[in-house]
């Protein structure tokens, strides 16, 4: 099921991610030709409950939907449409605002129906239709949402141009508030880096098919630069960083079944892994491809500028792989390997 | 291609948690785990291993094995190797021989031999490199010359671990002089029984100061025609093949589970940061290679040869095993005591002077890195 997603996805974005879309979407923050069809596809709200307004489906369907708009580096909330603010709003029983919903982390409260804090590097916050915000009410979490032309928005981007700005929400009055579980910032935090690491390994195959084709085609020394076996060595260890990082998206979106959330240790290894595999990937990349590979112009900067903006977003590999060695230390040497080898379900 | 990630079923976990108790009655309190496939020699535990069926898992019942799939003899190896158990007697024989058997060897050899594998009573030992054949294999140079009623092999091998030890080695032999045309030509497997007259096995002491690995010299060594195993000038063909196949198991990653469980002993459930950064570094590499070192074996079991895929999984986890070594190394700090008092200082002693043979045996990450950019570049993927 999950490869098919993936291969609709990748097809419906092969024509309209161009080299033109992208400069268009950093120059503009929004990128309407590519947002559009992915919504009324309703690939946009895979993995959200379709009771909640979405289109249905488990994390790892989501995930592959990700790694396809991964692939295409696709500037549109994808990601947070659905895996993140999507299901952030159903676990509080909300239904899910038309358009592109976007979420982000902060010290936020609600108190007597106002909402006082801020929120740091939003993706797409002052594009988005609505803004589902995780605050702290008098009585636990609560999910707030929020038309964004009601707060202060101050700009920011990512390395890649995707707009991650600072939404001040101090006497914000938000649409509607719920109660969320008690766990929802961990959560929410959880299906985070998850998506970034489906991201990251879709970007991540890309890379290896730009930097193959390059590589096979650039002639040195009368022959393709691909042949000299210190090149080819950076073309083997891309692909291996890519298996890497897509089985471990892949494991921990698995291991989420059908209808339920993706384990901590789970994404905790995915994350650290990916995050990882991206700074790899596209330093072997560049040095593969030479000057070609650094100018705006050839297809491999949008991917490793997104690699090196997204390994660190939800938190990079020393946070994932010292929260994973907490856990793993807590349980005793005894169960190392058996956590380790549980594997997916 | 990228592998969808696989889990064990029910029978498969069950066969797991079999292992893990069998392991947990039969090894000694304080057991010094083995390196993975660096396990020690022990022919008690090896026939201990065989009457529960689990040597030679995937010989077929008819020759006296359990008939398993890929994944039924993952399971119980990456256990055994998970708990550092001294594997070493039937490992080569289970793992390479017994396939090759089965592949290539006459119905007369498949009866002879693989019933004895599946005992835990007949071992094998490889006889690829030699000399002057190292990653390049078609170089060898043993000959063995055709003589009334089998072969007379003349020559000498080296790395053949545990040939003072083992009762059989698959020798590849030149069988046609080398001529102007295909240098992959010409070469043959022949079975040498260790114990003939003219095979003399000394050892090659290493680095750790262990002799485990021989110099073995065929001196006129007499192999009959009925021990040439699979065809004659297709020795090349074989070895290939048998390499391919075996590249990508629970061996490539498993040598530091030792170590990794000896470093959360000296530890400690709550550690410091720094400390927690690299277990959780490692847990997450190994966590993932795993699965795909599983997604492996079971894609052989659907009938597929992922034998690229294969060769990437052993360089992704023989260079990650290195890695283990000098990350916790570096956690833990201090010097390498190889008479310190803890399990973690012994184990890092023996890691640190053997993590060079890892990305050295079964190919090294060189000439797997070759086979797989000729894949990558060709489009192969």
């Amino acid at each position: 099921m999950s490869a098919e997603v993936r291969e609709a996805v990748a097809d419906l974005l092969a024509d309209r991610v161009t080299p033109g879309a992208l400069e268009a979407a950093e120059r503009d923050g929004w990128a309407a030709g590519v947002w559009e069809p992915l919504h009324a596809g309703g690939f946009t709200t895979v993995g959200v409950p379709e009771s909640a307004g979405g289109a249905g489906g488990s994390v790892a369907e989501a995930c592959a939907v990700l790694e396809a708009a991964g692939a295409a580096a696709a500037p549109v909330p994808v990601a947070e449409t659905g895996l993140l603010a999507g299901r952030l709003l159903a676990s509080a029983g909300l239904a899910l605002p038309d358009g592109p919903v976007t979420t982000g982390t902060g010290s936020v409260t609600l108190s007597d129906g106002t909402l006082t804090g801020r929120l740091a590097r939003v993706p797409w916050a002052s594009a988005s239709s609505r803004i589902a915000v995780l605050a702290d009410g008098p009585d636990g979490p609560v999910v707030a949402v929020i038309d964004p032309g009601t707060t202060s928005i101050s700009a920011g981007h990512n390395l890649a141009g995707e707009p991650r700005e600072t939404v001040d929400l101090d006497g914000v009055v938000p649409e509607t508030t719920a109660p969320a579980p008690a766990d929802a910032r961990e959560a929410l935090a959880r299906r985070g880096a998850l998506a970034r690491a489906a991201q990251i390994a879709g970007a991540a195959r890309r890379v290896l098919a730009v930097t193959v084709t390059y590589t096979g085609e650039r002639v040195q020394f009368g022959r393709p630069v691909s042949r000299f076996p210190a090149v080819a060595d950076h073309l083997v260890r891309i692909a291996e960083q890519a298996e890497m990082a897509a089985m471990a998206a892949r494991s921990a979106a698995v291991g989420a079944g059908p209808d339920g959330e993706p384990a901590d240790l789970d994404v905790a290894a995915a994350a650290a892994v990916a995050s990882e595999a991206a700074g790899l990937v596209a330093a072997a990349a560049h040095q593969a491809t030479g000057a070609m590979g650094v100018t705006r112009e050839f297809a491999l900067g949008v991917l490793t500028r997104r690699l090196w903006s997204w390994r660190d977003e939800w938190g990079g590999e020393r946070a994932w792989s010292t929260r994973l060695g907490h856990t793993l230390a807590a349980g005793g040497p005894e169960a190392l390997w058996p956590t380790l080898a549980r594997g997916v379900r | 291609m990228i592998f969808d990630p696989t889990p064990l079923s029910a029978d498969e976990e069950a066969l797991r948690e079999e292992v893990r108790t069998f392991l947990a009655e039969t090894l000694p309190d304080g057991f010094r785990p083995g390196l993975g496939l660096g396990g020690r020699h022990d022919p008690e535990f090896t026939r201990a291993l065989a009457e529960r069926g689990w040597v030679g898992m995937a010989i077929p019942t008819a020759y006296g094995g359990a008939g398993a799939s890929t994944v039924r003899r993952f399971v119980v190896i990456e256990e055994l190797l998970a708990a550092g158990a001294p594997i070493a007697a039937h490992w080569i024989a289970e793992r390479q021989s017994a396939p090759a058997f089965l592949r290539f060897g006459t119905e007369e050899q498949r009866q002879w031999f693989l019933p004895r594998i599946a005992a835990g009573e007949c071992w094998f030992s490889l006889g690829m490199s030699e000399p002057d054949a190292g990653s390049d294999l078609a170089s060898v140079r043993t000959t063995a010359t055709p003589v009334e009623g089998g072969w007379r092999v003349s020559g000498t091998k080296v790395w053949t671990t545990n040939a003072h030890l083992n009762h059989f080695a698959a020798m590849l032999c030149r069988t046609t002089p080398q001529g102007e045309g295909d240098r992959h030509a010409g070469l043959s497997q022949l079975i040498v029984d260790l114990s003939a007259d003219g095979v003399h096995v000394s050892p090659i002491p290493l680095i750790d100061g262990e002799e485990h690995v021989n110099e073995v010299v065929l001196d006129g060594v007499f192999v009959p025609d009925e021990r040439v195993l699979g065809e004659v000038g297709q020795g090349w063909a074989q070895v290939t093949a048998e390499l391919a196949h075996e590249r990508s198991g629970p061996d490539r990653y498993l040598s530091i589970l030792g170590l990794y469980r000896a470093f959360l002993d000296v530890h400690g459930r709550h550690p410091d940061a720094v400390t927690a950064a690299a277990v959780g570094r490692v847990g997450a590499r190994l966590w993932t290679i795993r699965q795909l070192s599983l997604a492996v074996a079971r894609s052989l079991d659907q009938g597929e040869a992922p034998a690229v895929e294969a060769s990437l999984v052993k360089d992704i986890g023989t260079t990650f095993e290195q890695q283990v070594v000098e990350t916790l190394r570096d956690a833990a700090g201090g010097e390498i005591d190889p008479g310190g008092p803890t399990m973690f200082d012994k184990l890092l002693a023996e890691c640190v002077l053997n993590a060079p043979t890892w990305t050295l045996r079964g190919g090294t990450t060189e000439v797997l890195r070759g086979i797989a950019a000729k894949a990558l570049t060709r489009g192969g993927r």
